[in-house]
């Protein structure tokens, strides 16, 4: 047998490695082994191929639809077929990926923290010197890293709808954003799940559930609010159950109101699509933009308004809208704020970056309770009589 | 001799029930210092809290000066623990295995391949170097994991029952190693219920029941000191009556605690003398004109010390 010895130079005194350095070589350690084992052979790569191959006919299929409406003479003008077919392949495609994201994201990671304490493997990980902290990242990142793969391999795929136009690269970007903050966010809620129950099974069946409940427990939600607080004669919304108008902030959380949000970002027309639905669910407006009130008698000022967003081609019309700052007179919505460039009071991009901003917050807590259950001697543990005993007399 | 590992009154409660209650442990650098006790005695609760892995309720524990609760960190990079039972990462081979705690310890790449290779030859695993690591026997994965807690040369190595699930042709092999460990300088703490097993290894060992420490020491200290409780067996050429006066004479002796006569006709004296008591005692027995066959002290190994130490009525035993 051979003698071995680790020279000093390679085992790195802590103080000379920074704590940002530690823990980036901590989670690039955890995130080579799991890449290892993941990315061997060609299994990752025919995944990658079929599920490419699997949402272009997806998109394929989508396109005929659309067209197949126009075709019949009930679908619309055919002037906005393409721009239609754009947006309609952009909106499939995106909730779908939403769909995918929502609950590979969460599945994916809920088995990350939990597998290692079924096979025992965690107490040899946290006896090194990776931190918590870094245990819990490079988990996260390398269980996100094939979604984030299969997500990047369908931007070219996605780039297809600019053939058809009506979509702007600006709003393919938002809808990527939101799919890797919300990948972000609900592979956080799995961790989580997976560092606080010890067994793999629960932890997915509890993440599940959880989706579920951000998905469609909070559109059911917010669906019932809006079918509760209706509007009084003076075209006021009514407060809904226990005086609250709405629980808006339900719909920051959940992923396909923000993409519906994104994808309104393309409409070009307020009544039903996606901008209908967002502002059905969401009201962001308490009052209303037309008004009548003979009780006040505010002539309803009409505006040449640019309605939709002009690059996309689609600006005929005008619109009435009774707003404080049209010379300076005050109606009798006056206290309700109307952005002119938000036509028809649908707010756009409103609720995407309060989802963003919603899902970074959550998984910045998330990722540190999931650090606290991962550490082995933690601070905060929550214990019933938690009082230290003293040393039995000798 | 300078001590590397000392608990101070270490106390481990879980939920109510007193795991570990006031271990106090001193270990001397090179030793191989065995924890020996029957199942659920606090070993793996003492390992566990000496590898940072849980915090104790009370007491302090310190490893080459450090804290384990104040440095867990640097506490970290001194020791290489084992667990009793451990698993090994699917889809792994065994020097990715390697590699992959080489680079936690933030070891860099030309050492890493080095290490990766000096270790697998000295845990005899050389040949297996691309095998995957859920294909290995037992004592072999045991090698491995062995090899795991070697990567970065760590000053002491904390082994919780390492030889449990091994077959005694792996025993033997990893018993070797261990040696070879000391050899190059390692402070080796390692914990058993089987006690052959620790017996010829172990420079000092601690037996530990119901969380306290009964005795610690040398192993031939803790012998000696145990001799004053010693057992010893008396055969005489005598029947009946004779026999019962013997034993009688026998329970006269101030040394002797008590004298019972066993069916296959010997004498067993429970013994608080040392050795020159006992010769005195023979020396006299002969005098007086006992016809003595065999006088002996019951063999004493370890397993019996333990016995004897565990007792559920015998008080705590101190080692000089």
């Amino acid at each position: 047998m051979t003698e071995w010895v680790v020279p000093a130079a390679a085992v790195p005194s802590s103080p000379r490695m920074t704590t940002f350095a530690r823990v980036v070589a901590g989670v690039v350690a955890i995130g080579v082994k799991e890449l290892r084992g993941r990315m061997r052979g060609r299994r990752a790569f025919v995944i990658v191929t079929i599920y490419l191959a699997l949402l272009a006919i997806f998109a394929l299929m989508v396109e005929r639809i659309i067209e197949a409406n126009y075709s019949t003479g009930f679908g619309g003008v055919a002037i906005n077929a393409s721009a239609a077919i754009g947006q309609g392949i952009f909106a499939a495609t995106l909730m779908l990926m939403t769909l995918q994201v929502a609950f590979l994201a969460p599945s994916s990671t809920a088995g990350a923290i939990s597998l290692e304490r079924e096979k025992q493997t965690l107490e040899l990980l946290v006896t090194t010197p990776i931190s918590s902290f870094a245990i819990v990242v490079g988990k996260l990142l390398s269980a996100l890293i094939y979604l984030f793969l299969l997500i990047a391999a369908s931007i070219p795929l996605m780039a297809a709808v600019f053939v058809f136009g009506g979509v702007g690269p600006e709003d393919i970007a938002k809808g990527y954003i939101v799919l890797i903050v919300t990948a972000i966010g609900l592979g956080s809620f799995g961790l989580l799940c997976s560092s606080v129950v010890k067994r793999t099974t629960a932890a997915t069946a509890i993440t599940i559930f959880g989706v579920l409940a951000i998905t469609i427990g909070t559109l059911f939600i917010l669906g019932f609010w809006q079918a509760m607080s209706g509007f009084d004669q003076n075209g006021n919304r009514k407060p809904g159950p226990f005086g609250i108008r709405s629980p808006a902030p339900l719909a920051w959380v959940n992923p396909f109101v923000a993409e519906a949000d994104v994808l309104c970002g393309t409409e070009s027309s307020f009544g039903g699509g996606w901008c209908g639905l967002v502002s059905g669910l969401v009201p962001t407006n308490e009052g209303v933009i037309f008004t009548n009130d003979p009780g006040v008698g505010i002539p309803a000022v009409p505006v040449p308004m640019p309605v939709g967003v002009p690059e996309k081609g689609f600006v005929p019309g005008g619109g009435m809208v009774a707003v404080d700052d049209l010379g300076g007179r005050r109606g009798p919505v006056a206290d309700v704020a109307v952005d002119p460039s938000q036509p028809f009071g649908v707010q756009r991009d409103g609720l995407w970056t309060r989802s963003v901003a919603t899902w970074l917050v959550l998984s910045a807590i998330f990722i540190l309770l999931s650090v606290q259950a991962v550490s082995p001697t933690r601070r905060w543990r929550l214990r019933r009589g938690a009082r230290v005993p003293k040393a039995p007399a000798a | 001799m300078t001590e590397i590992v000392r608990t101070d009154g270490l106390v481990k409660r879980y939920d109510g029930t007193l795991a570990v209650a006031g271990v106090d442990l001193i270990v001397e650098q090179g030793e191989i210092f065995g924890l020996v006790g029957p199942n659920g005695a606090g070993k793996t609760t003492t390992l566990r809290i000496l590898a940072t892995l849980l915090a104790p309720s009370a007491g302090t524990a310190e490893i080459a000066g450090m804290s384990v609760t104040r440095n867990p960190d640097q506490v970290r990079r001194v020791i290489g623990f084992m667990p009793d039972a451990f698993g090994v990462y699917d889809d792994m081979k065994v020097w990715e295995y390697l590699d992959f705690f080489a680079r936690c310890y933030g070891i860099a790449p030309a050492a890493r391949r080095r290490v990766i290779a000096d270790l697998l030859e000295l845990v005899d695993l050389a040949d297996k170097r691309d095998s995957y690591v859920q294909t290995l026997s037992r004592g072999m994965q045991q090698r491995l994991c062995l090899a795991h807690a070697l990567v970065h040369d760590p000053q002491v190595l904390l082994l919780d029952e390492p030889a449990s699930g091994l077959d005694p042709r792996a025993r033997v092999e990893l018993r070797e190693l261990l040696r070879e460990l000391r050899a190059m300088g390692k402070t080796i703490l390692i914990s058993s219920h089987i006690l052959p097993e620790l017996e010829e290894l172990c420079t000092s060992v601690v037996i530990i029941d119901r969380g306290q420490v009964l005795a610690q020491g040398r192993v031939a200290d803790i012998e000696r000191r145990l001799r004053f409780g010693a057992v010893l067996r008396v055969r005489l050429l005598l029947e009946g009556e004779a026999l019962e006066a013997a034993r009688d004479r026998f329970a006269s002796d101030p040394d002797v605690a008590s004298a019972t006569l066993l069916d296959d006709g010997t004498i067993e004296l429970g013994f608080r003398g040392d050795d020159a008591a006992s010769a005195r005692l023979l020396a006299a027995s002969v005098a007086a004109g006992l016809p003595i066959v065999s006088f002996a002290r019951a063999a004493s190994d370890l397993e019996e010390l333990f016995l004897q130490v565990t007792a559920a009525d015998q008080p705590p035993v101190a080692a000089a």
